[in-house]
């Protein structure tokens, strides 16, 4: 049984269409990624399936229970955590986790436990009779995912889940969603982290303009995309002329300055290296290191949906 | 947002959900200075400034005094506090509860019901403290005082309705029905002593009736009858129910 079902999914916005026949289904404890650039669709995508809003035709269901005409029931299956940590600032940590439990029927006896033991493993229960208002963001954040579990939902639904935050949250976290996969429940993971998704995704879709344009596992999507592939090379000295230079290679379709080193898109690395070992030589450029790499879900993300390198990076809040 | 599943544990589970719901307004929103001022000082001086200098019995003015707070008290939690959770986004957690848009209309509506009946009985202990003014029939109050506070707790949930993140949006909304509905309800000028056009559109107010139901328990003197203030009240509380729920659906598609 599939654990979301989406079928010929449209929404309109008046003239506007956000989702024009969006179909794919994720299987039970499957980890799923939806990735796409701004106004692409996953907000509303996400909006349809948790019940916030109807879909204008088609079908979406979870644990085959119809969104739309079986809501409460299908509900009671669903997790969210949203893009904002949306937790009660004048309310102790502990006050808005019971709250929660309330809103999803968690019966009496067991909410306190579920609680305590959400506190415990998001590194929370020293403050958990604290008011939420002190709280750093990666705490707020923690105790935003931790209220989404409260009701030991089979089918999770986290937006950004690691959006800015520190590394402990960020390792917290990340811990969590793999238990979580371990233990069968469905992860439908938004983010604009892609390697974050490569990582932890069994399958990924890629949505653009209110349509799925790739899904597929990420080794299988890489793998369609081998054209993408790249050098990096580790310089001594980068210079804006030299990276112009590099740039105007015969055979580099693009260049990417990551640190010290330059990553040159090509479908040919061999041969930019010789061109790269001509140049460096020439002018007396140390190279510090060389490898080769096979595209990235992040190139094939940008090859599917078409955003600028430099615009990646505010892709993320859709 | 739709709502199904006709099972009578889904109606407990409803009742629950929206029992917790106006519990966390309680804690978060009833020492909110804004709901203090609009709840509590603003129709306590209002009345006052009509009272002051006027020769009429406690008797006379309590009622009229006792309305108008709970109007006010009952009317200001949600449209304060709904704005603010949409612009935190915490309103989306009862969106995407396994409730019924009626929980959440109830939810919301019972912490302004609650608020007002507390707040309520400062002026009817005040009455007797101060003047020995006492409710002749106190069931008749009590009724009084929850229906009026319902029904407008449930007015105010529906003005909130609207899809705004600012309390101030509302509260002005909210504001261009309460002022009126004092002065055409029979609070400050006695029913057969206003206009013929306004004893009319004065039907139409519940607090009219709210106003009648509260000055009966005092005084015995009944313009409309018990019975039918009860009925107008409840008709009331449905239609602003109903009319709420359908705006929340709208609004939040």
């Amino acid at each position: 049984m599939a654990a979301i079902e989406v079928i010929n999914l449209v929404k309109q916005y008046g003239q506007r269409t956000a989702l024009g026949g969006v179909s794919f289904s994720v299987e039970e404890g499957e980890t799923f990624g939806y990735l796409g650039p701004n106004g692409a669709g996953k907000t509303t995508t996400i909006r349809i399936l948790t019940g916030m809003t109807q879909a204008t035709s088609g079908t979406a269901r979870i644990l085959s229970h119809d969104i739309r005409t079986d809501t409460i029931r299908a509900k009671r299956h669903l997790g969210v955590v949203p893009e904002t940590s949306n937790v009660y600032d004048d309310l102790p940590a502990w006050d808005n986790l019971i709250f929660n439990a309330e809103l999803y029927g968690v019966p009496a006896h067991a909410r306190n436990a579920a609680a305590q033991r959400l506190l415990d493993l998001f590194d929370l229960s020293d403050r958990k009779d604290d008011k939420v208002r002190g709280f750093s963001k990666g705490m707020k954040r923690r105790l935003t995912i931790a209220m989404g579990l409260v009701n030991d939902p089979k089918v999770l639904f986290l937006d950004e889940p690691t959006s800015g935050l520190d590394i402990q949250s960020n390792l917290i976290i990340r811990d969590v969603i793999r238990d979580l996969s371990d233990r069968g429940v469905t992860v439908f993971l938004t983010t604009h982290n892609i390697e974050e998704a490569n990582v932890t995704c069994k399958r990924v879709a890629i949505i653009n303009h209110g349509r799925i344009a790739a899904i597929d596992a990420p080794e299988r999507l890489k793998s369609t995309f081998e054209s993408v592939k790249s050098l990096e090379v580790g310089l001594g000295r980068i210079t804006p002329a030299d990276l112009a230079a590099l740039r105007s290679l015969p055979l580099v379709n693009d260049l990417v300055q990551e640190g010290d080193k330059v990553r040159l898109l090509t479908h040919d690395p061999i041969r930019v290296l010789d061109e790269v070992q001509n140049y460096t030589g020439t002018h007396g450029i140390p190279v510090l290191s060389v490898s080769t790499l096979g595209p990235s879900l992040e190139d094939v993300f940008i090859r599917i949906t078409g955003v600028g390198r430099r615009a990646k990076e505010v892709q993320a809040s859709d | 947002m739709t709502e199904n599943d006709g099972l009578p544990a889904h109606i407990v589970s409803d009742l629950r959900a929206a029992w917790a719901i106006a519990r966390k307004d309680i804690k978060i929103y009833y020492v909110k200075p804004n709901i203090i001022v609009a709840g509590i000082l603003f129709p306590l001086f209002m009345f006052l400034a009509f009272a002051t200098g006027r020769d009429a019995p406690a008797e006379v003015l309590l009622p009229g005094l006792i309305a108008i707070t709970a109007l006010f008290s009952s009317s200001t939690i949600e449209p304060v506090s709904i704005p603010i959770e949409r612009r935190m986004k915490t309103f989306d957690r009862f969106l995407v509860a396994p409730i019924s848009l009626d929980a959440i209309v109830l939810g919301e509506s019972l912490s302004g019901f609650v608020y007002s009946v507390a707040i309520g009985f400062i002026p009817f202990l005040a009455g007797y403290l101060l003047f020995g003014a006492i409710s002749d029939n106190f069931a008749a109050f009590v009724a009084g005082l929850c229906l009026t506070s319902l029904c407008f707790a449930v007015m105010g949930t529906l003005f909130a309705s609207y899809p705004t993140e600012s309390p101030g949006d509302i509260m002005s909304m909210v504001n261009l029905v309460r002022l009126p509905l004092m002065f055409i309800s029979g609070i400050f000028i006695p029913f057969d002593q206003m206009p013929a056009w306004a004893q009319v559109v004065g039907l139409f107010s519940p607090l009219s009736y709210a106003a009648d139901l509260i000055r009966y328990s005092y005084t015995g003197a009944t313009r409309f009858g018990v019975a039918s203030d009860i009925v107008v009240i409840g008709g009331f509380i449905i239609a602003f129910h109903l009319v709420s729920r359908e705006l929340y659906r709208r609004f939040n598609d």
